[in-house]
């Protein structure tokens, strides 16, 4: 897909020229294209664009990996294409297409056209109104668990997406699948990260 | 690798049949064929053969197509396990198809099946405590229910000749309410956990935390491996280092040459015979072939689960029993009793974030029950009491979702240990009520044509209130061993979410008012033994499976001592 068409299925070819770092930094590795370079399974492509961008901003790439380097993107696609019903894909569309009206009403223009301190703008107010997860016991929240909508919702996703990849499984954090023993005590300077589950 | 016989069709009749091959059922197998007795174990799912059948043991997330998470079919196939949130692609096959096997819950009520050779030993808690006095005395001393017909000292030798073989690590404390077991070594606290022990064993008197109590090997025994820490128990251990009848028991029974175990046989009723008075056999279809076929024996012993079994005996009907196989008293179906679950406290633990742990233990601490003890003050709000089970952690991906930040500081905050946390969850005993009951219901069909179950349970103000006291003492418990952000909590969960469901078919002194006698015979068919979860007469709050193990090796060697004496 070329530029041009990524930016008009997106809806948001204005016909002028004007800054669009996201999207840049975004498909740096593929200078000439703009869009994904997969096909998604649940996705639109406008969708695909906004997640991917979503979370790039969430787990950029540093020195280490950031999501899109382990298509956290991707995976996230699959889950939703395989594990929602219906009625829960209806919703996830809705709740886009509202993330990405408000950064329309309050910016403008779609997120994935704004600058990237616009876009920091946009997470920061995220942040801020998002409910949070409950605490959970034995992997079920405790106690009545509000919706956190879109922005935790897809935040939590990337996380996931991102440790339990095998890049940053067996890479990055600390792998150790048969540690045949348990010690109760050490000094984390001694791991050093976090264990992959 | 223990090559099992399955062919039972050239041979219809054993010394003995045991319906199901779950923790009790797998016990019964071992001990009748130990004792010389052919046997023949019905097992109404496929064959799962220790390690060979275990799929997933060594998958890591990335391995799972969706990293372990169920498709939307997947979960309508389990559409009653969901409701657990204890199955994922990892296990998911070692959980029974809800959609081929339903139920109707006149009140809600969550019923977990594992429908394979092994049954749910194969995903247990694998949390294993003794009863005590406290617990077989309680119907007694309160009048709910009726007598237990036995007492802690008619188990205790059972207990240590079970726990021996099959292996359970902990800490002696010397408690009177939760007798200490024939141990292998405990597994280790945490730092943190070791820090909130000693703050509350400080400022509570009387109450005490220890690392859980479970069925794994800290070291081997017999042949399998002790516990590697890799928390991947629930897909099957390449190391037999947890107790399943699929490591344990069903091998020790298949080495003796005297064990047939038939895979895919639904059992549907047993065969009474009126002349001899006594069960002759049972029937069964084949969930493969939807044959029927009858199977006979000398002597029966149904461990098919709680509620299995009592469907079992409640569909076993003849002119003899035309209310269900036993049920001279009207006992049977009722007083169904569940553990509470899901209700305590959790919160940070500071000051510990340099330290770290190696390993993923299968296991927690556990806080034996405090109150309503014997020269105790009694509460006046409950009868009974409680425990807790619980631990500490920093892996909490849902933490790090909420972290107030996101780019590159996040993902550096993000590759490091969360914060710790530190929970406790209270197990309230269950009062045996009469009307908390499973009836069969005819309009309700399996795939196969045998009736279903109608559940019609819940816990009532006893358990309600022992909730509110276990929140009221577990946000106290974390306050005072220093913990921030303490939130107390209580999901009002279901009964069937402790996946301890016990009674329907009571073991008691008066046939009149009980189903079982004090051997788990039927008080009215001497050669039917019950010996699952359905025997229960009582719920303690502490976790049952042990006691089914203590309370079948006890049943089936007085069967064979029955049956050697041509009593039965």
């Amino acid at each position: 897909m070329n530029r041009r068409k990524a930016l008009q299925q997106a809806g948001i070819l204005t016909g002028g020229a004007f800054a669009i770092p996201g999207l840049l930094s975004l498909f740096e590795s593929c200078q000439s294209e703009v869009g994904i370079s997969w096909e998604p399974l649940f996705f639109s492509e406008p969708e695909a664009l906004l997640v991917s961008t979503l979370v790039d901003v969430i787990l950029p790439r540093t020195d280490t990996p950031g999501a899109l380097d382990v298509n956290a993107d991707r995976f996230m696609d699959l889950f939703y294409s395989k594990a929602l019903t219906e009625e829960e894909k209806n919703q996830l569309r809705a709740q886009i297409a509202s993330f990405d009206s408000e950064c329309k009403a309050n910016f403008g223009a779609s997120f994935v056209m704004l600058s990237t301190l616009e876009q920091n703008k946009v997470l920061e107010r995220a942040e801020a109104s998002s409910p949070k997860f409950n605490g959970s016991v034995w992997g079920t929240a405790v106690n009545r668990q509000q919706d956190v909508g879109f922005y935790r919702q897809t935040k939590s996703m990337a996380i996931w997406a991102y440790c339990s990849s095998e890049k940053i499984g067996k890479e990055i954090l600390a792998y150790d699948p048969i540690p045949g023993e348990y010690i109760g005590c050490l000094p984390l300077s001694e791991i050093g990260k976090r264990w992959t589950f | 690798m223990p090559n099992y016989n399955i062919d039972a069709k050239k041979d219809m009749t054993y010394d003995a049949i045991v319906i199901g091959s779950g923790i009790s059922g797998g016990w019964a197998a071992k001990e009748l064929c130990e004792k010389g007795l052919k046997t023949l174990v019905l097992e109404r799912g496929r064959m799962v053969e220790h390690v060979k059948d275990y799929p997933t043991m060594n998958n890591d997330p990335w391995d799972l197509e969706l990293r372990g998470a169920l498709t939307s079919k997947e979960k309508q196939k389990h559409k009653y396990v969901v409701r657990s949130g204890f199955i994922g692609k990892d296990t998911e096959h070692f959980f029974a198809n809800d959609e081929e096997n339903p139920y109707t819950e006149k009140k809600p009520f969550l019923w977990i099946r594992a429908h394979q050779m092994g049954g749910r030993s194969l995903v247990w808690g694998k949390q294993t405590y003794r009863w005590s006095d406290l617990d077989f005395e309680a119907n007694a001393k309160d009048g709910y229910g009726v007598d237990w017909p036995i007492r802690y000292n008619d188990l205790a030798p059972w207990y240590t000749y079970v726990e021996k073989f099959a292996g359970i690590s902990g800490e002696a404390l010397g408690l009177p309410q939760l007798p200490d077991s024939h141990f292998l070594p405990p597994m280790e606290l945490n730092c943190v956990e070791k820090h909130v022990k000693s703050r509350i064993e400080k400022e509570f008197p009387g109450r005490h935390m220890i690392v859980g109590r479970v069925a794994h090997l800290t070291q081997p025994l017999n042949g399998r491996g002790q516990c590697q820490y890799r928390n991947r128990c629930s897909r099957g251990c390449p190391y037999g280092a947890y107790f399943s009848s699929n490591s344990v028991t069903l091998p020790a029974a298949n080495a003796t040459g005297n064990l047939t175990i038939r895979p895919y046989s639904i059992v549907e009723s047993i065969i009474y015979d009126e002349k001899k008075e006594k069960a002759v056999g049972v029937r069964i279809v084949d969930a493969e072939t939807n044959q029927s076929y009858s199977f006979y024996s000398k002597i029966i012993f149904s461990n098919a689960s709680t509620l299995s079994t009592t469907q079992i005996l409640l569909n076993s009907t003849s002119s003899r029993f035309e209310n269900g196989f036993g049920n001279d008293s009207g006992e049977l179906g009722h007083n169904l009793m569940d553990h509470t679950y899901r209700v305590g406290a959790m919160g940070n633990v500071d000051g510990f974030e340099n330290e770290y742990y190696k390993g993923r233990r299968p296991n927690g601490i556990y806080i034996p029950r405090y109150v309503n003890l014997q020269g105790q003050k009694q509460s006046k709000d409950f009868l009974r009491g409680f425990g807790f089970q619980g631990g500490g952690g920093r892996s909490d991906l849902k933490a790090a979702a909420n972290l107030p930040s996101f780019g590159a500081d996040f993902k550096r905050a993000l590759m490091q240990p969360e914060p710790w946390e530190f929970f406790i969850t209270g197990f309230a005993e269950c009062l045996p009520y009469h009307e908390n009951k499973v009836s069969l219901n005819k309009d309700v069909l399996d795939k196969w044509g045998t009736p279903t179950l109608t559940i019609d349970s819940e816990f009532k103000e006893n358990e309600k209130m022992a909730n509110r006291q276990i929140q009221k003492d577990a946000v106290e418990m974390l306050e005072k061993a220093g913990l921030s952000n303490i939130v107390g909590f209580d999901n009002e969960h279901e009964q069937g979410n402790g996946i301890h469901e016990m009674g329907t078919a009571r073991m008691g002194h008066d046939p009149k008012t009980s189903v079982l006698n004090k051997f788990n015979q039927v008080h009215a068919a001497k050669n039917v033994f019950v010996s699952d979860g359905a025997c229960m007469t009582s719920s303690s709050c502490v976790n049952p499976s042990l006691t089914y193990m203590a309370i079948t090796a006890r049943a089936a060697n007085h069967a064979v001592s029955e049956l050697n004496k041509q009593n039965i």
